[in-house]
């Protein structure tokens, strides 16, 4: 027991970039991600733009073969990994494939596939559907092509659990970790940009640009003109490792994990939860994890995601739990670049972190204009900033009631 | 630190018997739960059987108010939380805390929504889709349903670890319990049949025509089932502390995934996962008195499971049956159920039958305890899962007093 957990490898395809440093770059100089969907047809839908990932090409990452029946959730979560590897230098082989697993977040990653799959079967009837995609239709399939492609033997996982799955799946990989049932873990999520998922979200009225149709859709965390998400897809892949073993292997470390706290809120159906029980409740737990206080934490990656209820509540409950010193630390929200991405997002937020850590630079919160009285905390508006840092917190939550948050510090041998 | 784990209620829902008592006598009498199916148009099918449950009533289980938000797996699901809670005799106080966690396996999650909506959405009747539905759709929905019923405030995952899944959440339950991260945990799995999992499994694997007859020479393939099983686990400090009843302790589990193939078994990951659990337990071989099987039925599944059991255990013969041929295959419910056959095994020292065994096929060279139950003394079982994408995890549980 008592064993560290750190962060060697870092792999994203996002649409503000493609690599940890690209990725880096965009999003401190306040770029966002979103512009007209080209991968479905949006002519009879009210809103046109998502965060579309228009620059990927699996095959410049992934190579020319094996990838004919793969879909796209599959290949960006491929490609990030990939990306993550080998940014770690990690090398997987029969000495090490057996204390290696993999543990992905994702929610709606084969809806697409089902759906496909469906049609084919209700149009062309039950004896012309092609039984290669049915595999892609199960949850775990964009997890288990990673352990085929990279020839992971230790363990498969898959955790859906919504806009918190990218944590949960880190939770899940420290544990693993802690319990020394692994070295390393391929920590993956991902979300693809898919007409199912979207007119998913179109249809619960989730979008920005969906109420009032007369101005174009805005990701704007925290601002007062907030009315809703852009929906954006992405992958994202962290090597977390053993800190013995990784201190061993010699690789670069990024930052350690410090604490997870996760918990489910029942109060609401589908709603976000008004007082704040389960966010607050999971970030007190990740405090706890790491031993640490509310005043050692520098700055708060946000769950925040421009939508009304949970704007508001976030910054209300971070008020109650950091007091007086809510004012002082900075509460970010990439988001307002990067769109929810739902099961993805938190990895964005941990990879933002991340580069927050190592480069001394805090990203901004961009498209920050009118002030909303009831969230007044520092947010850092429009522009990053050069700040040292040696903590974060990363939040995700779910109006489905799953709250996690994460724990993040520089690392120290 | 490194609490004992052990369970102490057990909730069963299929197509032979809705709570655990008329399950286990069911399945112990070697009663099929296949039947044709109702549910959905088959005639456009070669194949019309699984073990389709016929007489779930829902509102025996749930408001109706609040069952029409949820699909038919978070309702078998519920149905089998209330009766394992029932069961274990926990306290609301326990129930509404946050020392406890619900952690369900599924495969396909709600698909029998995801049938309604793909019939909805290809007769261009999307704007006739209601928000129930698509809430439905969203996977995490059936732990997420559970938490939200009973009111619990611990962590809620949903692992689709596909066919396995019930033991992957078995698996993780019991982790999070030793480390001392929660006292309590609602763990198991959840399918419900539809159109879209019978249409997948039916063009992917064989699909028996008639009944599904595990490790047998004639054998057809597999059935799909139905159904949810949950178990209650908690740490044996707690479990003393209430005066609890225990079923079963939890040794260990035991993971591997293959790398190899999104289908077809691997033979080497298939041991490798039944090696490490049984490692892990700290136990030796020849402890293990019953293995409750995988055992779908399908010429290669039966056929590389009997031979890694044959390769790990030297061909000592132990007790080996799969409840498969009387459930079909429930999907990510399919090891939840196996290992609540399992804490039964162990507590009453009998263990199933596989049923429609006619002949014994040589590359299946196993006892499989054919058609009839058996009393043997039953110290330690252990239950396979093997799922999509090579994904494996076979569990160990003993007796209570076993150390």
């Amino acid at each position: 027991m008592g064993k560290r957990v750190v962060i060697t490898g870092i792999g994203v395809v996002s649409p503000i970039g493609i690599g940890k440093n690209e990725f880096w770059k965009n999003l401190f100089a306040g770029q966002s991600g979103f512009r007209d969907i080209t991968l479905f047809d949006t002519k009879d839908l009210k809103v046109k733009i998502a965060g579309e990932i228009t620059n990927f090409n699996p095959k410049a990452i992934l190579g020319e073969k094996g990838l004919l029946d793969l879909d796209r959730a599959t290949l960006l979560l491929l490609s990030a990994t990939k990306l993550a590897l080998e940014d770690a230098g990690l090398k997987i082989d029969e000495s090490n494939t057996y204390r290696t697993g993999v543990s992905v977040g994702t929610t709606f990653g084969s809806l697409h596939s089902i759906s496909k799959f469906d049609r084919e079967s209700l149009t062309e009837g039950p004896r012309y559907v092609n039984p290669i995609i049915f595999p892609n239709t199960v949850a775990n399939s964009p997890a288990s092509r990673i352990s085929i492609k990279f020839q992971i033997k230790g363990f498969n996982s898959t955790i859906s659990t919504g806009m918190s799955a990218a944590l949960d799946a880190i939770d899940y990989a420290n544990d693993f970790i802690c319990l020394d049932k692994a070295d390393t873990i391929v920590a993956g999520a991902v979300e693809d940009l898919s007409m199912q998922t979207f007119l998913g979200f179109y249809k619960l009225n989730y979008l920005s640009g969906l109420k009032n149709t007369s101005a174009a859709p805005l990701s704007c965390p925290f601002d007062n003109r907030r009315n809703g998400i852009i929906f954006s897809e992405g992958a994202t892949t962290l090597i977390l490792q053993d800190e013995e073993y990784a201190k061993k292997t010699g690789t670069v470390v990024y930052a350690e994990i410090l604490g997870i706290g996760s918990c489910f809120d029942p109060a609401k159906f589908y709603k976000y939860n008004p007082k704040g029980y389960g966010m607050k409740k999971a970030m007190k737990k990740a405090l706890k994890a790491a031993g640490l206080f509310p005043k050692d934490i520098d700055c708060v990656f946000a769950n925040a995601n421009s939508t009304k209820d949970a704007d508001y509540i976030e910054t209300k409950v971070i008020k109650d739990l950091f007091d007086e010193y809510a004012y002082k630390i900075h509460v970010i929200a990439v988001k307002s670049a990067l769109g929810e991405s739902f099961s993805v997002s938190g990895g964005f937020a941990t990879i933002a972190a991340l580069g927050a850590l190592t480069k001394g630079i805090l990203p901004p919160t961009i498209n920050y204009k009118e002030k909303d009285k009831n969230c007044d905390l520092e947010y850092m508006p429009n522009k990053a900033r050069n700040k040292e840092v040696s903590k974060i917190m990363i939040n995700s939550f779910g109006p489905n009631g799953v709250c996690t948050s994460l724990i993040i510090g520089r690392y120290k041998s | 630190m490194n609490q004992e784990v052990v369970v102490t209620g057990l909730g069963a829902v299929t197509s032979v018997g809705i709570g655990k008592d008329e399950f286990w006598k069911n399945i112990l009498t070697g009663k099929s739960g296949i039947s044709e199916v109702t549910q959905f148009d088959t005639s456009k099918f070669k194949r019309h059987n699984a073990g389709e449950i016929k007489n779930f009533n829902t509102s025996d289980f749930i408001p109706e108010n609040i069952a029409k938000f949820m699909g038919r797996a978070s309702q078998f699901a519920i149905a089998a939380t209330k009766s394992a809670l029932e069961d274990s005799k926990l306290p609301i106080a326990n129930i509404e805390n946050e020392k406890l966690a619900v952690i369900i396996g599924t495969t396909m999650a709600e698909a029998n929504v995801i049938d309604v909506s793909g019939r909805m959405f290809i007769k261009d009747e999307w704007d006739s889709i209601t928000k129930q539905l698509l809430m439905n759709v969203f996977s995490p929905s059936i732990a997420r349903n559970i938490g939200y019923f009973l009111k619990t405030k611990g962590e809620n995952l949903l692992i689709p670890n596909a066919c396995a899944a019930g033991n992957f959440a078995l698996g993780y339950g019991f982790d999070l319990i030793r480390k001392g991260e929660i006292d309590f945990a609602i763990v198991g799995g959840a399918d419900s049949l539809s159109r879209v999992a019978f249409q997948g499994f039916q063009r992917l694997y064989a699909m028996s025509p008639d009944v599904c007859s595990p490790f047998d020479k004639d054998r057809h393939g597999m059935l799909l089932g139905e159904g949810a099983g949950i178990l209650i686990l908690e740490s044996l400090e707690r479990a003393k502390q209430r005066n609890a009843s225990i079923y079963a302790k939890v040794l260990e589990y035991g993971l591997s995934c293959d790398a190899y193939n999104m289908t077809i078994p691997s033979r080497i990951g298939i041991k490798k996962s039944m090696t490490k659990a049984i490692k892990n337990a700290n136990i030796s071989l020849c402890d293990i008195d019953y293995i409750s099987a995988h055992g779908t039925g399908t010429v290669q599944n039966d056929k590389e499971e009997s031979g890694a059991i044959n390769e790990i255990f030297d061909d000592r013969k132990v007790a080996v049956s799969s409840i498969k041929s009387m459930l079909g295959h429930c999907m990510g419910a399919a090891s939840a159920l196996e290992s609540i056959a399992c804490c039964l095994a162990i507590k009453e020292d009998i263990v199933p039958p596989t049923i429609n065994l006619k002949i014994p096929d040589p590359e299946c060279d196993i006892d499989c305890v054919p058609n009839n139950a058996r009393k043997i003394k039953v110290k330690t079982a252990l239950n396979n899962g093997f799922a999509f994408g090579g994904n494996n995890c076979c569990v160990v549980l003993g007796k209570p007093c076993y150390s």
